[in-house]
């Protein structure tokens, strides 16, 4: 499966539909559609009241003005300002919704795309670029929240305002009106065949971003590298050369955006003096007067100005466009791993039972060839080969990371893929080669994702340590349970990582157990206390072992010898030692 | 009034430092605000033919013509400068964004190992997106607009009160009110955005995690509890948006409402004028029209202030980082190093836990040393002592009679290969990959690449020494990442090899051939092997046992037997499978 998110997702309609993505967008803030209304209704009202205010000075200057009726002026004076105060708090009604609509929705899209995150396979990540997900889930989101809480406000606002003053302008005077708006018409036709370019450009700019963060994250993550080898350049360069591509698409879709203003600026004032032309024309001819004709003049600049800042506005909202298609593509992904409801009934009596198994990773390389074997319940199994050879590619596949291409894999009598991924979990335990550690204390990190122990105080998951007899793994820790980890953190050796993993896994209780070369770098007499651990689970726990080490291995009850796509039983120890040492090698 | 004092000493001290991210672009700039304040004269000019268009046609002599001219003209040359504009604001706010973004990388790549792990690679992420992004809007968006802004409002004032100066005073008395509105506000505010930022540095980090751990996310079933980690930080950065929200949702309201009073003042007072005579309907009319344009730019320096204040707490993150000083390279020497290590007296501490005490060695050159012990004992540090990786907190090491500070970086670093234990791969080329440091010759490489067993697995790949590896090196095994460090340490053709515990994930039959190929190939290398198991180690000319950051024991095997029971301990554990080794 295909998860690599900087090919080109499959368009289903040639050209993507400002309104479909405008709909899949409304799916995610639907829960908003209240507050929605009620925000359109506040923007609704302010803008009509604003659009009252020339009309309310153009009336009061032909009927009392013109006709020096002070006390008219006052009266009206007193009704605008009514009229203002009124708009104060309906503005900031309509601020406040339209913000708090903006930060919701910000906030469910960056759940949203993290939640996914954790629903893909592993897969997905091996595809995909640590800093472009990162840049995808923080900046794109951002873009979108930007042109939701502050740009729409002022878009609807605008829109209101610019409708209300055409619709009066046609109503003040039909053919002045249709004369004044006639711009509009080309800046409309204009703009829809700009507005696809605009979106591209934004498109590239933002994929840029996500570049840059990648190269960013990649080099602060292999810092100790790059400063042993003295190839501080290499950052410098590296940074540089997508600092610079960044630069390029950035500068693109900055003209883009910008097109648009200085245009409609030129049609609102060509609209201006239409108006004040062929008004004045038909003044003489009587049709029309000086005081509509002031009316009329501030009428067509709320319908230009407001036009002129959506012209600003429609740029911001190709950008959210472009970033919601990106966060979209991320959205539409599936777990291939597809939970399987009526498994068929294969009568197995061993605990895993692989059956005809081939796996090809997604780029193509076969690891594994219709392989074939059986692990019994309670019995210590151990996996050699040479490296590369599909060792880990077969825990992945027993701990489900990945699905087999073809076969079945089968546990305790039914296929793997009809359990559930927290009765999998619970069952089967897989200690990875790198041991991953969060932030946080050691307890934390050995009580991770283990809610059964979770809610334990310190006595008893003591008293659960000492009856795993791992109780005195954490002396090697000054601070026991307590001492603090971080991600990356050198304050504690990788050997003692892989105690950690180490605990965290056997304090599960799996009924299998896979450790994936998890003791490599722990030294040869504590590795001896793991021995002693591992014998002390119930009898029923099945051990796979991979490992490099020799007396690791030494007392397994079967040697399976993984190369080149297959796997043997080799018989006896030394039969397997044979293969080893002499068998063809792989990697 | 303490608490004004200071807020007005933090508006100095980061005020002007926001804006001297221009100074560089002083010349542009000035291009800049000049275009944008013609474009703005000449916009301020329409009303006014507008208004000499009425009164022209109430005093009876119209000419349209010459009115049409002079508009068409005006429109024309607001397009030229405002299309001009924006394409010179464009350019040079992208130019700032990355010319700062190549100062602040180039800084942190200067940065010691140390620092980068403490302050935190999450957090420089932001600096280096978001709030680069922050700054960028406000040199393409604030900057500028604001200028402009304020020269329509001055201009436009001016052109009031030579209308007529009494109402001309009365409407310009929202200006100061908006004034002092925006100082309240943004004070606030700024603070809140500091925060923000912060809360998206632990966001960064979170989803890090999340995709790192994402094997053991999956293999445990924990993906709710990352979520929930998500959520909470997500909820933090929202509330904090909330905040934001409230607060411009009174500033701007009120900006608009004080605007809209002065519609209020010019109807009823200067209505009052008209009725009396002394303002014209013409000039009544351009009143309204220069109040319309002054009400726009208030607008946009509302806007832009939300910009502003974002902007000013991102320079200020930024800044932290650009003002931290240089490491001081005080290496000069260049002479070649043979590869005598003497270390004297070593002492580290981690906190306030000691990792090493008082460790001596004494290592010839061309030799072969092993250091082992138990876990935790201290020896990967050790090695990075070796390279300078982090200094040391007592004691001092020399390489052939010369403390390891006094060579220069390239020398020094050319001459020591390092093999970690966990595996750092390059999203570039396998070549790239291997041939990491400069100056490596086709020879070296082919020779690394032997050396480390990795001619075969090479011959397989479609691309060969070209196929791209992927970030983290997924697609790789452990055994094929830790060959890969190998060679790219071997391509070096170093004088010193550090070893840490390389072998642990390579099969047996490959670790022995490695081996020998080193003996052979790099003959008179000085190898220092960090290793778990006794056998490979076994016939080295020194053998090193440290526990708990102390050496306990050193000599060759032999020796060691016969007189260190923890050594003994050690052997004992592995014994069993010891006749099967080599």
């Amino acid at each position: 499966m295909n998860y690599n998110l900087n090919q080109a997702p499959e368009k289903v309609n040639g050209k993507r539909s400002v309104f479909a993505s405008l709909r899949k967008l409304y799916g995610i803030i639907s829960g908003e559609r209240r507050n929605l209304n009620r925000a359109f209704l506040a923007i609704f009202i302010n803008a009509g009241l604003n659009l009252m205010g020339p009309y309310l000075v153009g009336y009061t200057i032909d009927t009392h003005i013109q006709v020096k009726n002070y006390h008219g002026v006052l009266l009206f004076a007193g009704i605008l300002l009514a009229m203002y105060v009124t708009a104060y708090f309906v503005n900031h009604a309509q601020m406040r919704m339209m913000g708090g609509i903006g930060q919701r929705m910000l906030f469910g899209l960056r759940n949203s795309v993290f939640n996914k995150l954790q629903e893909l396979p592993l897969a997905f990540f091996n595809q995909n670029k640590a800093g472009d997900l990162i840049s995808r889930i923080n900046n794109d989101t951002d873009r979108v929240n930007q042109f939701f809480s502050q740009s729409l406000m002022q878009f609807i606002g605008s829109l209101i305002t610019m409708t209300g003053a055409g619709i009066i302008l046609l109503i003040l005077n039909l053919p002045l009106g249709l004369a004044a708006l006639s711009p509009a018409l080309f800046l409309f036709i204009f703009t829809r065949l700009i507005s696809p370019w605009i979106r591209r450009k934004n498109e590239a700019s933002l994929k840029s971003l996500g570049n840059l963060s990648a190269e960013i994250q990649e080099s602060l993550s292999n810092f100790r590298v790059v400063v042993t080898f003295n190839r501080r350049d290499y950052f410098r360069k590296r940074f540089q050369v997508a600092n610079q591509e960044n630069y390029r698409q950035s500068v693109r879709a900055g003209i883009a955006n910008n097109m648009l203003t200085p245009i409609y600026t030129f049609a609102a004032n060509v609209g201006q003096l239409i108006v004040l032309s062929l008004g004045i024309y038909l003044i003489i001819k009587g049709k029309f007067t000086v005081g509509l004709l002031i009316s009329f003049i501030a009428y067509i600049m709320n319908f230009y100005n407001p036009l002129r800042q959506m012209a600003g506005l429609w740029a911001s909202f190709q950008m959210a466009l472009a970033a919601w298609d990106r966060i979209s593509h991320l959205l539409s992904f599936e777990s291939n791993l597809a939970y399987m409801d009526d498994p068929k009934d294969i009568k197995s009596d061993s605990y895993i039972h692989f059956n005809n198994v081939s796996f090809s990773y997604p780029d193509g390389k076969e690891v594994l060839h219709k392989v074939s074997f059986d692990l019994q319940r309670g019995k210590t199994y151990a996996f050699v080969g040479p490296t590369g050879g599909g060792k880990t590619t077969t825990a992945s596949l027993i701990a489900r990371l990945y699905d087999a291409t073809t076969g079945t894999i089968l546990l305790d009598g039914k296929d793997i893929r009809s359990y559930s991924a927290c009765e999998r979990a619970s069952r089967i335990g897989l200690i990875l080669q790198d041991p991953l550690l969060f932030s946080g204390t050691i307890r934390d990190n050995i009580l991770y994702g283990n809610p059964e122990c979770s809610g334990l105080n310190t006595h008893q998951l003591e008293k659960e340590l000492e009856n795993a007899k791992l109780l005195p793994l954490l002396e090697q820790f000054d601070q026991g349970l307590d001492t603090p980890v971080m991600l990356g953190d050198d304050g504690i050796s990788l050997g003692q990582k892989q105690l950690i993993a180490f605990i965290r896994a056997i304090l599960r209780k799996p009924d299998l157990l896979i450790l994936d070369e998890a003791t490599a770098n722990i030294d040869t007499v504590t590795e001896q206390h793991l021995e002693e651990i591992l014998t002390n689970l119930p009898g029923s726990t099945t051990r796979v072992i991979i490992a490099h080490r020799l007396n690791t291995i030494e007392n397994a009850d079967e040697i399976f010898f993984v190369n080149s796509g297959e796997i043997i039983a080799a018989g006896s120890f030394k039969e397997a030692l044979d293969l080893l040492m002499h068998g063809r090698i792989e990697s | 009034m303490q608490k004004r004092i200071k807020g007005e000493k933090g508006k100095s001290k980061k005020g002007p430092g926001l804006f001297s991210v221009l100074k560089p672009y002083k010349g542009i700039v000035t291009v800049l605000i000049i275009m944008a304040l013609l474009g703005s004269s000449i916009n301020l000019l329409i009303p006014k033919i507008i208004a000499g268009g009425i009164d022209a046609f109430t005093s009876g002599n119209f000419e349209i013509r010459g009115i049409i001219t002079k508009f068409l003209l005006a429109a024309t040359g607001i397009f030229i400068f405002t299309f001009l504009q924006n394409i010179i604001q464009t350019l040079t706010a992208e130019k700032v964004a990355k010319e700062l973004r190549y100062k602040l990388a180039e800084k942190i790549s200067r940065q010691t190992y140390t620092y980068i792990l403490k302050s935190n690679p999450s957090k420089i992420l932001t600096n280096l997106t978001s709030d680069m992004d922050s700054v960028k809007m406000f040199v393409s968006m604030a900057f500028v607009n604001i200028i402009s802004s304020l020269f329509v409002i001055i201009g436009a004032a001016a052109l009031l009160i030579s209308i007529n100066w009494r109402l001309a005073l009365a409407v310009l008395v929202i200006v100061p009110v908006i004034g002092t509105a925006f100082f309240i506000v943004l004070r606030k505010v700024r603070v809140i955005f500091r925060k923000s930022r912060e809360v998206i540095d632990s966001l960064n980090k979170i989803i890090n995690e999340s995709i790192l751990g994402s094997a053991l996310i999956r293999v445990l079933n924990s993906q709710q509890p990352e979520s929930q980690k998500f959520l909470e930080k997500n909820i933090v950065s929202r509330d904090l948006g909330l905040t934001i929200v409230r607060l411009f949702s009174v500033l701007v309201p009120t900006i608009m409402f004080v605007s809209n009073l002065a519609v209020v003042i010019i109807l009823a007072l200067g209505g009052h004028y008209v009725v009396n005579g002394t303002l014209s309907l013409g000039n009544f009319a351009a009143f309204n029209s220069y109040l319309i344009m002054l009400i726009f730019p208030i607008m946009m320096i509302g806007f832009m202030s939300n910009i502003i204040a974002s902007a000013t707490a991102s320079y200020g993150r930024i800044k932290l980082v650009l003002d931290q000083p240089d490491p001081v390279d005080t290496g000069s020497i260049h002479s070649d190093i043979q590869g005598n290590i003497v270390m004297r007296n070593i002492g580290l501490t981690y906190g306030d836990k000691p990792v090493l005490q008082g460790i001596s060695l004494d290592i010839k050159a061309g030799s072969k040393t092993a250091i082992i012990g138990p876990t935790a004992a201290g020896k990967s540090q050790l090695l990075y002592l070796l390279t300078n990786l982090i200094p040391p907190d007592e004691g001092s090491i020399e390489i052939d009679g010369v403390s390891i500070e006094k060579y220069a970086k390239e020398v020094f670093h050319r001459h020591i290969g390092f093999v970690f234990q966990d595996s750092v791969v390059f999203n570039v080329s396998l070549r790239e990959n291997i041939a990491f440091s400069e100056n490596v010759t086709e020879e070296s490489l082919k020779k690394a690449i032997e050396t480390a067993e990795l001619s075969d697995f090479i011959e397989t790949l479609p691309d060969k020494l070209d196929t791209m590896v992927s970030e983290r090196g997924t697609s790789l095994s452990g055994g094929q990442k830790q060959r890969i460090m190998l060679a790219r340490a071997l391509a070096l053709d170093p004088k010193i090899l550090l070893l840490d515990d390389f072998t642990s994930r390579v099969d047996r039959q490959t670790e022995n051939k490695i081996l020998c190929n080193i003996q052979a190939n790099y003959p008179d290398l000085t190898l220092l092997s960090i290793s778990q198991k006794i056998a490979p180690i076994r016939h080295f000319d020194q053998i090193i046992l440290l526990m708990k950051g102390e050496v306990v024991a050193t000599g060759k095997h032999k020796e060691l037997l016969d007189s260190s029971p923890e050594y003994n301990q050690i052997y004992s554990s592995q014994r069993s499978t010891q006749h099967y080794e080599l």
